[in-house]
């Protein structure tokens, strides 16, 4: 009997143990660990400095992109007429400039259809849950912030829609809802007029809840989107949406999704119109007086709006010449073409196909327009203080299999003055999207298209050119003819946006909207070979690169997958299986 | 004077000693004269005493083992060895919670006595089940020195999910994790089993839908203290080594490939002859890097010492044992600072098993064990896979020593490392140090009085892993280039002047506690003598805490029914209501319901008669459903968690960066476990009392299975968590052929085949419609290889075919920078579109894991002699090795490159010309294809196992037993493949430069006393 209560004994207090530990187990932790953010705590209602908000902000402006070596680490433009890439191997750009692509194996690195839309549903999450952010700071005379931030959400997603459209043509518009796996996601593409609008409607609706130009707190909200920046966009759209390639010389003319079904000039006078409204009402900006320095001088007066790329010495390290050593090292992975150098006028803005022009094949660094030298490194060129040498052999390029120039050129542009510098310093590298020199030529262009030459649009190219540090020459006309047909005046706004923009990522869609491409790239790409005897130097023009170009690469394929995963989704001409 | 006396039915007093055929001795054997009442049973040590007549037959009876007969002449002393039977219709095997016999099992289950294992010289027990139970797929991926362990399986893969089809490993009731089971010394096994289908594993519910593999550790019986102790010592030896070219055949191919892409040629001829003649040993080195940093052999120890005993209150079983493993490498150490950089594997177990019966009705049960570990391995470096990459070193970068003895540098390599032994010496080494600790308490109380055959019990269970790891490294050293022709030494481009100093890193990487606790009642009855009734049920709650995670929870209950009429009618009911909190809270728990059914034929009165030579004759069959709750990625799936991401510079600040915040995946509210419905129909059988034959078919249909669906369009802009959407068949039939006989007196003969099959396919993955039926994945084997199909090499007429302006007669060939040249991998154009595209990428080959193992093996015992032999082979998959494992100026030339497609051999050649750029269609990482992925098999001798036992009359002082042996571990390999000179075991597409695995030649002593 004496055993047998033992016995219960035990069983009672080992059951009762049992219990208390099930029990002692229940509360002590939450169900998802804390450190786990949520929407509620990105977006609180009790935030109001908006510190969490801020960075889910953050987040949004990352997918602006930082176009310097942004392609595989070439420059895009390294996929047009004006350079190709140093790179050994076979690499992104090449293939771009060779049509090497299909809807199966789409170039992620410049046609990531994906990672837009992640972008466009990232900033749509911020535009609906900010309003939730009681945030306390004020812009604009007493607006909360929420509002400017909203529509800096706005904007980028504005821009991600244009990187679509100027890519794919017309694309699936999500409106204002992030979706959801239970939404039909299998959503048809909307035309390009409908896309064109929607940017373009979207910009004009966050006009006037930005914060304006000049920023007044730089070091915390240097370049934030700005109304500046909003229209800047608002004009390029434009610019694009009436170019040949969408409004009238559209690849599949009845194909809504490829442009407009007709053409129409007065969406010339839209993007003129858009250009002229932006020069008249923002006064803040000017042409800066030294070319060179737009791209390594924060903040300056040209800049309308810009990634921050930090002080480094990043691009002097990928694209500086190589052959040097140290800090000096360059991989030298940009080779700027024979076809760049050859399109910039001489310093006193005369074609160098002109005769009257003074250009001498043997000597044809001498007397250019100054942003050749701003833009590339030559053979016998100055840098840091040494004497290039790109002639076979030279200290700058080497014999061997190994990455060096393959047109006898470097870049120059975004470097840094290290002329006349011993190392490589430190140096600003933003990537500028917008400037106020597109502006003008963005108004030029449109302009000439709409109405013929004007006296205003000689002064565009005068402003630019006599910034670039041509001479006015006897007429004051910088070397521009006197009386220009549009079609002359045409090739004058081509050219000069070809080098004045270089390696902006603007040639390679120019090009496009154009619809050019078919013809220049179709054309070798060419550089020099300079072969060193004695002490003269033997010039030879060689073909570096055969591009290849057809109708259908006017547009980028829709991957291969999202086609297949969405039965509403046609696939651009030409792209088809 | 009766001695002499040679009258008949004179009495004798018989004695003597019975044993096993391994050499333990058996205590409580029945003893006994045929046809009498008359007999006694063994004592502890295995004694007995009779007295019997001569002319006597005398019968040795044992559960578990063959009956032994003799005849009695006049002998006194009789010593019996007795032969495991494996045939053995009695023998208990562990299921979960709980155990079966054979006879009255429903369920599929192999089970595997540690004496079978003991004689593996592995140190991981998964190593040593190779080939021998049915359902079991294996394949060792590495050999290193404590990263040995293979992969294993039940009945192959069904899951889509890798880390899915991991089968639940559970240790006396207690759930371990992978890489504690291969910590466990055989030593303390006493038997492994593996459940496989729904009747045996639906008890663990929502984690056994893998199978379950069950391990019962050895406890003491009742006796005086037995002793036991192991010592062994081994050598290993790489089962395949790579071979390399060398400097001039190098040289040469190198020159090839260079003319071969328009380059000049790399080496002059005056080089060339220098490689060859050799006398420039240090302007033209040859090196081969293998031989230099490998040894031959390398040493392994295995010591255990074990106590075992007890009283009817106490048994204890104690043990000890100590694992050495040593690495391949040379000895590199610097003398000066005697730092071990070497692999190595050092492993301590302990474990004490006490069973306590406080009264007649409690029990109580303390298990301890504890298992220290340390693996050691060169800081940085996959030494096999140095070797391999030709962009670090080539057999003519440098000496192994300049001749001044400075360090040389691989001077003619972009990266200009050190050589490989000299970043061995100096480079340190990365130790990593781990505890295992368990704790198991058990209390069980019968409770006859209030209803007979009622037991309940409690259990709890700790476990903590922790293991932390020691780096040290040094920065910097110098290394000089030697040019010879001027005497001149330059120091590395990196300026290494200096010794740098040692630095060290220390981490934790795993803390890991984890609490479980069990509660259990059990009825176990038998009714008007026929019905046998057996109820359980389980309790079971179990939490896991990882370093400063929340922990992992997991509780469930379990119920088992078995019936059993006359143990003829079987009938099993089992049933798991459990689930885990890495699903929402209305996702949590399943019910998991299996039923299994028997018949065991030959035991009805008509069927023994009929048959008299068949012992078992069952047929048995069940069905049911369990699940599994594996699944990767983020453990709060259906939680949508935001995340930081890269910081963004923002405002005009220099490099101010901010931090940014992101959505991460989208939750999905309904996530929860993978289910599988599992059907087994299964035959056993023993017939003459020689043979014993299962089989088993099975069928499991898994669904709801976890994966990310491919068919959502990309705007949705966001990544999605996984679905339950995903449906596979896996089917296939196993079992074990064993016979067992003894030829004349004396020699025990025994064989065994086992044989696996296990076909599986993917039934819906929620794929995108793919433009071509090839492409898609559905409805192939779960990890089926995708490529280009190999047509032969492009000839030169092929060339100048696409050269000409008829662009009819063009060849097809991938658009690509660099032309397709004569000699080049040619491909099928499965689209014929003449392009060669990823729209040519149709299903080859077979999956990595084998869908067909078999193993068979030989056994023999006599007069004190024993011999075991194994093998094992795996049938039935595909392997590939790419980058730095096979293609030329990514990998170091090796005799295969040899065979390459030149002009003139371009009838007999394997391999594609050679050329320098990585990205050609040559390249089996660029494209993958039929050519690469070797269609493979093996067959090893697995083990071998040669024993003697010399006679216990011999030893001296109490020694009961001692024992010899000398064994053996993958002995043997034959292959299907010869382009590869990597094991057969390696992961596929890989560069298969994984730490070669090993052969073992192992010399052993076992004593007992």
């Amino acid at each position: 009997m004496r055993k047998m209560k033992f016995n219960k004994y035990i069983l009672l207090l080992s059951l009762a143990l049992t219990g208390a530990v099930f029990t002692g187990c229940q509360e002590d932790y939450e169900a998802v660990p804390l450190e786990q953010f949520t929407e509620d705590f990105v977006f609180s209602n009790t935030d109001s400095l908006g510190v969490q908000a801020k960075r889910y902000l953050n987040a949004v402006y990352y997918f602006l992109p930082n176009g310097h070596n942004r392609v595989w680490a070439d420059y895009l433009d390294a996929a047009t007429d004006d350079a190709v890439s140093s790179a050994i191997t076979e690499n992104d750009v090449t293939r771009l400039a060779r049509g090497q692509y299909t809807a199966q194996s789409t170039l992620g690195s410049e046609m990531n259809w994906g990672r837009y839309y992640q972008g466009i549903r990232m900033a749509t999450t911020f535009i609906n849950n900010i309003d939730v952010v009681p945030l306390m700071e004020t812009f604009n005379d007493g607006q909360p912030l929420n509002s400017a931030w909203k529509s800096e959400a706005r904007f980028v997603r504005a821009y991600l829609y244009f990187q679509l459209v100027k890519r794919f043509g017309g694309v699936p518009l999500l409106g204002d809802e992030a979706p959801t796996l239970e939404d039909d996601l299998e959503l048809p593409r909307n035309s390009v007029e409908e896309c064109v609008d929607f940017i373009v409607t979207e910009l004009d609706d966050i006009r006037d809840s930005l914060r304006i130009m000049p920023i007044s707190d730089l070091n915390s909200n240097g370049h934030v989107v700005t109304r500046e920046a909003a229209m800047a966009l608002k004009s390029r759209v434009l610019l694009y949406a009436a170019s040949p390639l969408f409004n009238g010389g559209n690849i599949d003319r009845a194909n809504p999704l490829t442009g407009y079904p007709s053409a129409d000039p007065i969406r010339w006078k839209d993007a003129a119109d858009a250009a002229k409204y932006f020069i008249d009402s923002y006064s803040f900006f000017d042409l800066l007086p030294e070319y060179k320095d737009i791209f390594i001088t924060s903040a300056n007066s040209e800049i309308i709006f810009h990634r921050q790329g930090g002080n480094n010495r990043e691009i002097e390290t990928r694209n500086g010449p190589v052959g040097f050593i140290g800090v000096n090292l360059g991989d030298g992975r940009t080779s700027p073409s024979q076809n760049l150098v050859d399109a910039f006028p001489m310093k006193n803005g005369k074609a160098i196909s002109d005769p009257t022009s003074g250009y001498d094949p043997a000597n044809m660094y001498v007397n250019r327009d100054p942003r050749l030298k701003a833009t590339i490194l030559h053979n016998g060129a100055t840098w840091l203080t040494e004497v290039l040498e790109t002639f076979d052999g030279g200290v700058n390029n080497p014999t061997g299999s190994v990455q060096k120039t393959k047109t006898s050129y470097y870049l120059r542009k975004f470097m840094g003055n290290f002329e006349n510098e011993n190392e490589y310093s430190d140096t600003r590298h933003d990537w500028i999207m917008f400037r106020y020199a597109e502006i003008l030529l963005n108004y030029a262009e449109a302009q000439n298209e709409f109405a013929g030459p004007s006296p205003e649009i000689y002064q565009v190219l005068i402003d630019i050119r006599n910034r670039a540090g041509i001479e006015p020459g006897d007429d004051g006309l910088y070397g521009l003819k006197a009386g220009m047909t549009k079609e002359e005046m045409r090739a004058a706004i081509h050219n000069e946006r070809r080098i004045e923009f270089a390696f902006e990522e603007h040639r390679y869609y120019d090009l496009r909207r154009w619809k050019e491409a078919e013809t220049v790239m179709n054309q070798p790409i060419r550089g020099l070979q300079i072969v060193k005897s004695g002490n003269n130097f033997n010039f030879r023009e060689i073909v570096v690169f055969e591009p290849s170009f057809d109708q259908r690469q006017y547009l980028y394929p829709i991957p291969y997958d999202e086609v297949v995963k969405n039965r509403n989704m046609i696939q651009n001409p030409g792209w088809e299986l | 004077m009766q001695l002499f006396s040679l009258s008949y039915a004179q009495q004798i007093t018989l004695t003597g000693i019975v044993t096993s055929s391994d050499g333990e001795t058996l205590p409580g054997v029945n003893v006994f004269i045929e046809g009498t009442t008359k007999g006694t049973i063994t004592d502890f040590d295995g004694n007995y005493e009779l007295s019997v007549n001569s002319g006597d037959k005398v019968i040795f009876s044992f559960i578990g083992f063959k009956k032994e007969e003799i005849v009695v002449r006049n002998q006194k002393v009789q010593d019996v060895v007795m032969a495991p039977d494996i045939n053995a219709l009695e023998e208990v095997v562990a299921v979960g919670y709980g155990q079966t016999k054979r006879i009255t099992s429903t369920g599929s289950v192999s089970a595997i006595q540690a004496r079978e294992l003991q004689t593996v010289p592995t140190a991981n027990v998964q190593n040593a089940l190779y080939g021998k139970m049915p359902g079991f797929f294996t394949q060792q991926r590495s050999g290193q020195p404590g990263r040995d362990a293979s992969d294993f399986f039940i009945r192959g893969a069904s899951s889509l999910n890798d880390a899915g089809n991991q089968p639940l490993i559970i240790v006396d009731d207690v759930q371990y994790s992978f890489d504690q089971l291969s910590q466990i010394n055989v030593n303390e096994i006493e038997s492994i089993s593996i459940l496989k289908d729904a009747s045996t594993t639906a008890v663990y519910g929502i984690k056994g839908a893998n199978g379950v593999l069950v391990i019962r550790t050895r406890r003491g019986k009742e006796g005086k203290p037995q002793v036991n102790l192991r010592v062994e010592s081994g050598l290993q030896m790489p089962v395949r080594k790579p071979k390399f070219l060398n400097s001039y055949q190098t040289a040469m191919l190198v020159n090839e490939a260079y003319a071969n892409d328009g380059l000049q040629p790399q080496f002059s001829q005056e080089d060339l002859d220098l490689f060859q003649s050799g006398t420039d040993p240090y302007g033209h080195p040859d090196v081969n890097w293998y031989d230099e940093i490998f040894k031959d052999v390398a040493f392994q120890q295995n010591a255990n010492v074990d106590f075992s005993g007890g009283s009817e209150r106490l048994k204890y079983f104690i043990s000890g044992g100590a694992f050495s493993q040593n690495g391949l490498v040379r000895d590199f150490n610097d003398p000066l600072n005697e730092v071990n950089t070497n692999y190595f594997y050092r492993r301590f177990n302990y474990r004490t098993n006490l069973d306590f019966q406080v009264t007649e009705s409690t029990s109580l049960r303390l298990d301890i064990t504890s298992r220290f570990g340390n693996i050691n391995e060169p800081r940085g470096q996959n030494v096999t896979g140095e070797i391999y990459d030709f962009s670090k070193i080539h057999p003519y970068s440098a000496p192994v020593i300049n001749p001044n003895g400075t360090y040389a540098y691989a001077v003619d390599t972009e990266e200009k490392l050190p050589t490989i032994n000299a970043r061995i010496a100096n480079g340190g080494y990365n130790r990593i140090r781990r505890t295992d600790s368990n704790i198991l308490f058990s209390a069980n109380q019968k409770l006859n009085f209030l209803l007979d055959g009622l037991e309940v019990s409690g259990r709890l269970a700790y476990s903590s892993i922790e293991e932390n790891q020691r780096q040290v490294f040094r920065g910097s050293f110098p290394t000089y280039h030697y040019d010879p022709d001027n005497d001149l030494y330059t120091i590395d481009p990196r300026q290494n002047y200096a010794y740098g100093e040692y630095a060290v890193l220390g981490s934790q990487n795993r803390f890991t506690r984890d609490l479980n606790i069990q509660g259990f009642m059990n009825y176990t009855q038998t009714f008007n003598m026929d019905h046998n009734v057996n109820l359980g049920l389980i309790y079971n709650r179990q939490s896991r805490e990882t370093k400063s995670n929340v922990p992992e929870n997991f509780e469930g209950y379990t119920a088992k029914l078995n019936y059993n009429f006359k143990d003829k009618y079987l009938f099993d009911f089992n049933a798991a209501y459990n689930g885990t909190d890495r699903f929402a809270k209305e996702n949590r728990f399943g019910f998991f319901p299996a039923v299994g059914v028997g018949y065991s034929i030959s035991e009805e009165p008509f069927f023994k008669g009929m048959f008299y030579n068949v012992q078992l004759l069952k047929i048995r069959a069940s069905y049911g459903l369990v699940g599994s709750d594996v699944a990767f990625g983020n453990r709060y799936l259906y939680k949508q968690v935001y995340n930081s991401g890269f910081g963004y510079i923002f405002g005009e600040d220099n490099n101010t960066s901010y931090q940014t915040i992101y959505e991460g995946n989208l939750g999905n509210d309904n996530v929860t476990w993978e289910k599988a419905r599992k059907f087994n129909v299964g035959i056993d059988a023993n017939l003459f009392d020689k043979l014993s034959v299962t089989v088993d078919y099975f069928y499991d249909y898994r669904f709801d299975q976890l994966v990310t669906q491919q068919d959502v369009p990309d705007i949705l802009g966001i990544g999605i968590s996984p679905s339950n959407i995903g449906e596979t068949e896996n089917q296939g039939f196993d079992g074990q052929i064993s016979y067992q006989t003894k030829i004349g007196s004396d020699f025990h003969f025994n064989t065994s085949f086992v044989f696996s099959y296990a076909k599986n396919k993917v039934l819906f993955k929620a794929e995108a419609e793919q433009a071509y039926p090839w492409l898609q994945e559905t409805g192939r084997p779960i990890g089926q290889p995708f490529g280009y199909t190999f047509l032969g090499f492009y000839s030169e007429d092929d060339i100048a075919r696409n050269n000409d302006s008829n662009p009819d007669n063009d060849v097809a060939a991938p658009v690509s920078d660099v032309p397709i040249q004569a000699g080049d991998l040619k491909y099928m154009d499965l689209n014929e579109d003449g392009v060669i595209d990823n729209f040519d990428r149709g299903p080859i080959g077979k999956p990595n894991l084998p869908n067909t193992t078999l193993g068979w093996s030989l056994g023999g015992y006599f007069k004190g002699f024993t011999v075991n032999v194994l093998f094992q082979g795996s049938f039935n998959y595909s392997f590939s090795v790419v980058g730095t494992g096979i293609e030329p100026f990514k990998s170091q030339f090796q005799p295969i490159h040899l065979d390459r497609w030149t002009p003139e051999t371009a009838e007999t050649a394997s391999f594609p010309r050679l050329t320098s750029n990585p990205t050609t269609v040559n390249s089996s990482s660029a494209f993958m294809s039929d050519f690469w992925l070797v269609d493979a098999w093996y067959i090893r001798l697995k083990t071998v196992d040669l024993g003697y036992q010399i006679p216990q009359r011999i030893l001296p002082f109490n020694i009961n037993k001692a024992r010899l042996y000398v064994n053996a571990y993958n002995l043997l390999t034959l292959t299907s493949y010869d382009k590869y000179q990597q094991d057969p075991e390696i992961s596929t597409n890989t560069a298969g430069d994984a730490y070669m695995n090993q052969r073992v030649v192992n010399l052993g002593v076992q004593i007992t006393f």
